[in-house]
Formats: structure tokens, sequence, C-alpha cells
């Protein structure tokens, strides 16, 4: 964005990041004093932050379009909450387990993901997840089946501290540190070697990017991402149940990065906010929120291809310095001269 | 038992081979996957459990109902959900038409029930099973089996004889080349989506007396064709037959050795460790040119 002419309103525009973090402090500040339901939705709005950004970092910079991140979601929260349940492990060790186990299994069906590319990645992905769900519903010993289950709350360190509070609290703290270690993440060689991934396999390999290491790196960190944001759902309910780790979440996670922008770190959050805002506003009504989400999705993807960030990217002295957009595709020759054509 | 439960397999595995065919049809014209593919079977088949149940319309006129009403959704997904993006990337088609497939499914909420409604389709044969030997054959999935094999041997003389079927082949083959020799390649693609959900209405309507028709069966089934579709070979039609029967006769298989849990769970191991172990698929050839 250096060819912008430097004006007193591009200075006066604040960063990004300092937009973010105002936002943040404002709702550490005001969340704890509101309602239990605004509270309620100020802690989902973390996970689902978190949730986004690990998408993006994966559909969005990768280019991968993988459909296992409810799946690891779930796995998430299961682990957390089942290590909490039969082994009775303080949340201070089972919410990093969940995580790692979710890593773990991200890495798992990366190994695979050298030699699938485009639908038959989409395919395989698929089928784990169905295959996750499978396992939450039927694996009843274990996991109690389809009622799902309900999960202790944790006693806070600090006296005073309802729970509803105390997970909030390390749900934004979390949603903050993890987005700020992703907008660096993808400046870094790591993150320049994802983009090169997306933007042409060949080339990138060209370089000499390991497109193994590269794309494992992607998925388990997209793993990780949703291991934790699934562990503080479990935290923050309190139960547990397969049926918010379904192919409709699956599909409300890509509504968000389409919607805020993929390949944008700004983008996955304000697009994490738009989404819970239309589920919350539509909670009552189930096909209602399928035909919103629905229409939401195609819209977006067909007239705003590059989402919100698309549009804050316009803005004068807005630059979001980790932005780094698909380029938008060339079109190809066509084999019929224009004048040719009936 | 191991006879009944290949026969069985044979005729839900035949079903899967129509849901594989539209999406093999789709993939060969445009190289991308139609993510709305099984929910514009749902609704054919609640429109046919509408013309047939609602209205008392004889069984064919429903059936040819829901076969018209895939015909249009195909063609509308192909306007909104590919053309609006034909030349963005796969990503872009794949979230499109996804985001067209919960619309239908809220509709279909909406319209015909909600989460735990199921709507019965009254059968088309008396139930009583035909036994010859050992052999127990329930007229039921004979003629969905018969059925399914006549909308497969109509499509195959349809894409081999008609002006329109070799157009699409043309198309599928090289598309620069088919659009020198005059073919409308924009028209060809509306063409594969619309036969392809046409075929799958056909299929919905010979399912539904057997299954249950309910909002979340679409994409269910789209799982499995997609499934059936890559294990035979995503470009290849004969492939999606052979795809389709192999994951019903897996599935059966597994219901009945295993445990009835299994049913709804082998296509998936099936399909991964096809794609680990040879993921081009039975039959497949390389991926097609990108129009």
């Amino acid at each position: 964005m250096s060819a912008r002419p430097e004006t007193l309103l591009t200075r006066l525009m604040p960063r990004p990041i300092w937009v973010g973090l105002v936002a943040a402090a404002l709702l550490a500040v005001l969340a704890p004093q509101a309602n239990s339901y605004l509270l309620f939705v100020a802690n989902q709005l973390c996970i689902y932050v978190i949730l986004a950004v690990g998408l993006n970092l994966l559909v969005g910079y990768t280019g991968q379009l993988a459909f296992a991140h409810a799946a690891l979601f779930g796995i998430g929260a299961y682990g957390t909450a089942l290590l909490k349940v039969h082994f009775g492990l303080p949340f201070i060790v089972t919410l990093p387990a969940g995580a790692l186990l979710a890593t773990v299994v991200g890495l798992a069906i990366s190994l695979p993901a050298l030699r699938l590319t485009g639908l038959y990645l989409t395919l395989a992905t698929l089928a784990f997840a169905q295959f996750t769900l499978w396992v939450f519903l039927h694996w009843e010993g274990v996991t109690f089946g389809a009622g799902g289950f309900r999960v202790p709350r944790p006693d806070w360190l600090l006296p005073g501290l309802s729970p509803d509070v105390g997970s909030f609290a390390l749900a934004l703290l979390l949603a903050i540190v993890m987005t700020l270690a992703a907008a660096s993440l993808v400046r870094s060689n790591t993150g320049r070697a994802m983009i090169a991934v997306r933007d042409g396999e060949v080339a990138a390999e060209a370089l000499g990017i390991d497109l193994l290491r590269t794309k494992a790196t992607a998925f388990g960190l997209s793993a990780f991402y949703a291991g934790t944001a699934g562990g503080l759902q479990a935290l923050m309910l309190g139960y547990v149940a397969p049926e918010s780790f379904d192919l409709f979440h699956m599909a409300l996670m890509k509504a968000m990065i389409v919607v805020g922008g993929m390949g944008s770190i700004v983008g996955s959050v304000i697009g994490a906010g738009a989404v819970l805002f239309l589920l919350e506003g539509l909670r009552a009504f189930k096909g209602a929120q399928e035909i919103a989400f629905g229409l939401l999705l195609m819209g977006a993807v067909i007239f705003f291809p590059r989402g919100v960030a698309g549009w804050l990217q316009a803005l004068p002295g807005w630059a979001e310095r980790y932005l780094r957009t698909a380029p938008p595709p060339a079109p190809e020759p066509d084999a019929v001269p224009e004048e040719a054509k009936p | 038992m191991l006879s009944y439960l290949l026969l069985s397999g044979i005729s839900t595995g035949a079903i899967y081979a129509l849901v594989a065919l539209g999406i093999v049809l789709v993939y060969k014209a445009t190289g991308t996957i139609n993510f709305a593919h099984g929910d514009q079977l749902m609704i054919a088949g609640f429109l046919a459990w509408t013309l047939h149940v609602g209205l008392g319309l004889p069984y064919l006129v429903a059936m040819a109902g829901a076969v018209a009403g895939g015909f249009v959704l195909g063609a509308l997904a192909e306007r909104i959900g590919f053309r609006a993006v034909l030349r963005g990337n796969l990503v872009n088609v794949v979230l499109a038409t996804l985001g067209l497939a919960f619309v239908l499914k809220g509709v279909a909420r909406l319209t015909w029930g909600g989460i735990s409604d199921y709507l019965a389709f009254p059968p088309l044969v008396p139930p009583d099973p035909i036994i010859i030997g050992d052999i127990i054959l329930l007229p039921q999935q004979l003629v969905v089996t018969a059925g399914a094999l006549a909308v497969m041997g109509a499509f195959a003389l349809f894409f081999r004889f008609t002006t329109m079927g070799k157009a699409m082949q043309a198309t599928a083959d090289n598309p620069k080349a088919a659009r020198l020799v005059g073919i409308r390649v924009e028209n060809i693609h509306m063409l594969a989506f619309a036969v392809g959900s046409a075929v799958a209405g056909a299929g919905a309507a010979l399912m539904a007396p057997v299954t249950l028709l309910y909002p979340d069966i679409g994409f269910m089934l789209f799982i499995k064709g997609f499934a059936a579709a890559v294990l035979g070979g995503l470009t290849s039609l004969p492939g999606a037959l052979l795809g389709g029967l192999a994951i019903g006769v897996v599935e059966a298989l597994a219901g009945g050795y295993i445990d009835s849990s299994a049913i709804e769970v082998s296509a998936f191991v099936a399909i991964m460790a096809t794609l680990i172990l040879r993921p081009r698929g039975l039959l497949g050839g390389p991926p097609p040119r990108r129009a």
C-alpha cells in the first residue's frame, strides 16, 4: 500500500491491530457487567474468533479446502471434557490435552494431503468429519452417545470469579494471543510458504518450499486452533453433545471466513462476529437459520469474494499488513475472437 | 443371508450410482463438484411426494415431476453456484453450491417438515417377499434396481446418440475445440448440471418408497454419491455405476456381519481407504481440462 499518497487522513487512520485491541479491551470491561446472556455471546464470540482464524490459516492462506474443522473442534471439546469426566483431571491439564489431541489428529489426516489435492482432499476430510461424528454418536461407553453429557465447571484460582466470567476471561485472553500469533505467522517464512502453496504448488515447489511440511504445518496449526476452541466451548457450556459439530457448523465456519475475507486475519475476526450475530438473531428458527446462512455463503462468494476485508482495504490508510488475498484470476484467452461471436 | 445382503446392497447401490452419475457428469463438463446435488435430489423427492401422496396423481406422473423439478433445480444451481463464479477458483464453486445446499435444506424443512419428521411414501408393489430356493427377493428392491438400471440405460443412449449428448462429450473432452466447432460451452455446462440433477430426481422418486423422506437425506446421499464417484474414478461414467454398487454392497455387508450402526460409517471408511491407496479410483483417468 506504499503506492498511496500519505495524507493527514491516512496518518490518523488507526492500524487494524489497535482497533482490535481496543475492541477486546472494551469487551473485557463491559461483558462481565452485562447480563449472563450477553456474557455468553461475548464468550462465544471469542471461541468463534479462534475457530475462524484457525480455519483461515488452512483454507484462506494455504488454499486447502478441508471440511474437517467442525470435527476437530469436536475432538477438542470431547477430549477436554472426557478427560475431566473419566479421569477427574483439572481443566488446566485437559484443555491443552484436548487441543493437542486435535492437533495430532489434524496432523494425521494431513499425511495423505500431499497426495490428495482439491476435490479429493475435500472428500477425504468430509468422510473423516462424518466418521468422527459417528464415533461421537456410537462409542457410547466413552462419549455417552447422542444425548451428550455434562462436564463439571472448574473452580477458578481467583476467589470471587464466577465460572462464566472465568471462562470468558480465559477465552478472551486466548483469542487475543492466538489472533496476534496468527497475524505474525502469516508474515513469517512459514506464512509466506503457505501463501505460495496456495497460489501455485508447482511454483512453490520450484522455489524450494517443502509442500508436505508446509501443508502439514497448516493442518496442524489449524487443528490446534480448532481444538483449543473446542475445549473452551466445553468449558463455557459445561455440556458437550455431538450435534454441535455437524455439517451445519462446518458451513457456519466456512461462512465466517468467506464473509470476513479469505486470507485475512482481520476478516476472520469480523466474519466470526457477523456469523454469531446472525446465528443468535435466528436462534428460534432452525429452517430459517439454514436458509440465512446458505444465502450468506452464496451471496458472499458471488458478490463479495474478498469479503469485508476487501472493503476495509479500500479505506484510505487502512492497511492490513497481513492481508494476502489471492489475486483475481486472469481471464482466460477466449478461443473465439470477440468480433467473431454471434 | 449373504445373497439377501448382496441383493439389498445392490439395490441401495443402484441409487448411489444414480447420484454419482450426476456428480461425474458435472465434473466431466466443468471440473467442479455441485455440493447442492444431494439437496436437489431431496427436493425432487419431496416434489414427487407432494404430487403422488398430496395430490393423488399416479406414480409415473410424480416421477416425471421429480425429474422435471430436478432439471430446473440443476439449471438454477449452475446459474447461481457456478456461472457467477466461473472464473473464480474451485473453492468458490464449492462454497457457493454448499450455500445453495443449505438454502434448499432450509426450504424443505420449512415446507415439508422439521428435524425429526419423516414422510412415508406408499410402496409401489405388494411387500410380500418372493422366495426362490434360498434366495429371498423383495419386490420393492427389484423395482428400484430395475428402475435405476433403466434410467442409466436411457442416460447412456442420450449421451451416445443425441446431438446434445455428443456436444456434452465433446465439451468434456476439450472445451476449446468444442467452442471452435460451434458448441455453446456455457449451455453445455448448464445442461450438465440440469441433466445430472434430473437423473438424481429420478433416483429420488425410485428411492422414496424404500427409505423415507426427510430434509437431511440429501446431503447424506450426496456424500455417498460423491464417495461412489471417486471410488469409480471421478471421470468415468461406468465407474460411477461400479462405485455406487460397491459402496451399497460394502454397507449391506457391514450392516449384516458387523453391526447395524456400521452401515453409515462403512462408506466413509471405504472412501478414506480408497483415497489413500488409489486416489484415482477404479476406472479413473486424468482429471479433465478446465473450461
